[in-house]
């Protein structure tokens, strides 16, 4: 960033006078300022937490006072703590870690929760952009109306219902409260929504059903959207805590999340270990975010501007 | 919706000619209908089973004991925890609020400008909102820590005496509303972004023709064309922002003193820890009907507010 900003210095245009100069240059520093403020801010807590989970715990505590580049950057590098928390090493399956389990639970709830998502909101919002049918409105109300059913509040309700149906401590209670959701209804709608009417009239003289309408005119040209909605989907089942904290019970079931904040921080002193179980828990998001951000930003986005 | 399918309604007229009305529905109906069945049984539902459960004598282990009508109600309104709970959980809220939506504000003028890393502080604002509140969490637990957080070896390192923040009563909510902060402000940021990106180009171009200088253009142009955008955030944060439970579960656990006992963590303590369900039960009722209100009367400021 430095870098790049330093070479805005040399494109002086001509005949500009010295205090207007002056001006600039302090403009230019209060930037630098600036992004050196926000970079600070935002990447220290995550380079401390990738630094330290390569390190032994005694030297995470041994480099914190006086703070410099060795508070950050491992002297002793190590994969121990990662080998502790999968259960790999001796240490580790004495202690019972497993996250190896509650990272397969994740990926399992995840692609569960996207795929079945993708299926059932994708023909809900065809629906609300497409069909005709008798008071569509009150379906749509129905529909959101739930934004105002606030989630964290419901988890104990939701909980017992849940329990009721049996579902409880099974993989069914990770997933089948999730597999409609009005936001992805929603968002999905208002892609389809542009999506030219004349594809869909065209596809339906050739004597198509709306299922095949759906499939081969909405869904192909609907794909950023569905992309769209799929990472919002994903990033939001990988990072959910409280409710399966409470909807299974056995370790076998435990998801990431509930791995990192029991398995470890309840009893744990070695930070180590905490770090590392940090960075399994959240780099594949972080990553899949760095490569797809585009995405991302523009689901967040698009929510706000049409909500 | 009308029954005489208009010329102009696209593909419908063609589907009416080859196939019955009530056919046509019925299929229709199949693609919405598990979406509905989830919103009924998964989101609607555990309100009128709480409704239910919050009358009775109730736990997860002992079950339905006795029906007794209003008494959770009474007891609510006598229950001196349950008050510093939602004192907590209001100063959570008007804290945070306020403090993050003019963070993000400037956040977002600032990286709206049209210069070389700019992108790069976006993507790098926005990275905490990806992670999960656990990890968050988790890591800034440590950054708290007295004896070898971050923070204060940054004390430290600038000469201030060394803080104990997590279990310090005056210290542990501003700690946790610290985490928050830095988790949801590339939130709204984005979204403020979006909101600036639509503002069009040429309201500026007149105030600049008129003479207006940064501000005069950030009061009188910016401010009032992003309206719409600043009440949704502050509406939906605020929502959330009621319903925080995962930092003080994985920092705090409501403590110390209570002193972070927000509504959603004391929710969890009845109906989990405590064996009590059916007060746990009337406590989400009130903390339902106290979300509700106060996002209606939010959604009638901001309705009132844009169409002047």
């Amino acid at each position: 960033m430095a870098t790049t900003t330093s070479l805005d210095l040399t494109r002086r245009p001509a005949g500009m006078s010295r205090a207007k100069r002056r001006q600039q240059i302090i403009g230019w520093i209060g930037i630098l300022l600036a992004y050196v403020l926000i970079v600070a801010i935002f990447l220290t807590p995550l380079l401390w937490m990738i630094g330290s989970s390569l390190r032994p715990t005694r030297e995470i505590f041994q480099f914190v006072f006086p703070l410099s580049w060795r508070t950050f950057i491992p002297v002793d590098w190590t994969l121990e703590n990662f080998l502790d928390i999968f259960g790999l090493s001796e240490t580790g399956r004495t202690l019972g870690f497993q996250f190896g389990r509650a990272l397969f639970n994740t990926a399992l709830v995840s692609t569960a929760v996207v795929t079945s998502s993708l299926v059932f909101n994708t023909m809900g919002a065809y629906f609300f952009a497409r069909l005709d049918f008798p008071y569509k409105n009150v379906l749509l109300m129905f529909v959101l109306g739930t934004f105002f059913v606030p989630q964290q509040a419901t988890i104990v309700p939701l909980y017992i219902v849940v329990r009721e149906l049996n579902l409880a401590n099974t993989y069914w209670a990770l997933i089948l409260p999730w597999y409609a959701s009005p936001f992805v209804i929603f968002v999905l709608s208002q892609f389809f929504a542009e999506i030219p009417k004349e594809l869909d009239e065209a596809a339906i003289i050739d004597g198509a059903s709306l299922l095949q309408v759906l499939r081969h005119v909405i869904v192909p040209n609907g794909k950023v959207g569905l992309l769209t909605v799929s990472l919002l989907e994903f990033q939001f089942i990988w990072n959910l805590f409280y409710w399966p904290l409470i909807a299974v019970g056995q370790k076998e079931l435990q998801v990431i999340q509930v791995a990192v904040a029991t398995q470890i921080t309840q009893r744990e002193i070695a930070w180590g270990r905490i770090f590392a179980g940090s960075v399994v828990a959240s780099m594949p998001v972080i990553i899949l975010f760095l490569l797809l951000q585009r995405y991302f930003i523009q689901g967040v986005a698009l929510s706000g501007l049409k909500g | 919706m009308s029954v005489v399918p208009k010329s102009s309604r696209g593909p419908s007229w063609w589907t009416y000619m080859r196939r019955s009305k009530t056919r046509t529905y019925i299929i229709s109906a199949l693609f919405i209908l598990p979406a509905l069945i989830n919103f009924a049984i998964f989101r609607y539902v555990p309100i009128l089973w709480a409704a239910r459960a919050s009358t009775w004598q109730y736990s997860l282990l002992g079950g339905y004991r006795e029906w007794i009508g209003m008494e959770h109600y009474l007891r609510a309104l006598q229950d001196p925890i349950l008050h510093k709970s939602l004192r907590v959980t209001f100063t959570y809220v008007l804290v945070k609020m306020p403090l993050e939506m003019v963070l993000a504000l400037a956040l977002a003028l600032f990286t709206n400008q049209v210069r070389k890393g700019m992108g790069t502080m976006r993507t790098i604002i926005f990275t905490p909102v990806v992670m999960s509140m656990v990890v968050v969490s988790v890591i800034w637990a440590l950054i708290f820590n007295a004896d070898s957080g971050l923070l204060n070896a940054f004390l430290r390192m600038i000469g201030l005496p060394k803080q104990i923040f997590l279990t310090n009563p005056k210290l542990a909510l501003p700690s946790i509303i610290t985490t928050a902060i830095w988790k949801d402000v590339g939130f709204s940021t984005i979204l403020i972004v979006a909101g600036l990106k639509g503002i069009p180009g040429q309201f500026y171009e007149a105030a600049i023709v008129d003479g207006a200088n940064r501000w005069q253009l950030f009061r009188h142009v910016t401010l009032p064309l992003l309206r719409r955008t600043l009440f949704f955030v502050v509406v939906t944060q605020t929502i959330f922002s009621f319903q925080v439970f995962i930092p003080v579960y994985s920092m705090t656990r409501g403590g110390p003193l209570d002193a972070t006992k927000v509504i959603v963590y004391y929710i969890y303590q009845l109906g989990f820890l405590f064996q009590d369900m059916g007060y746990a039960a009337a406590v989400s009722m009130i903390l339902l009907v106290i979300i509700l209100i106060i996002s209606l009367i939010q959604i009638r400021f901001l309705r009132s507010e844009v169409e002047y």
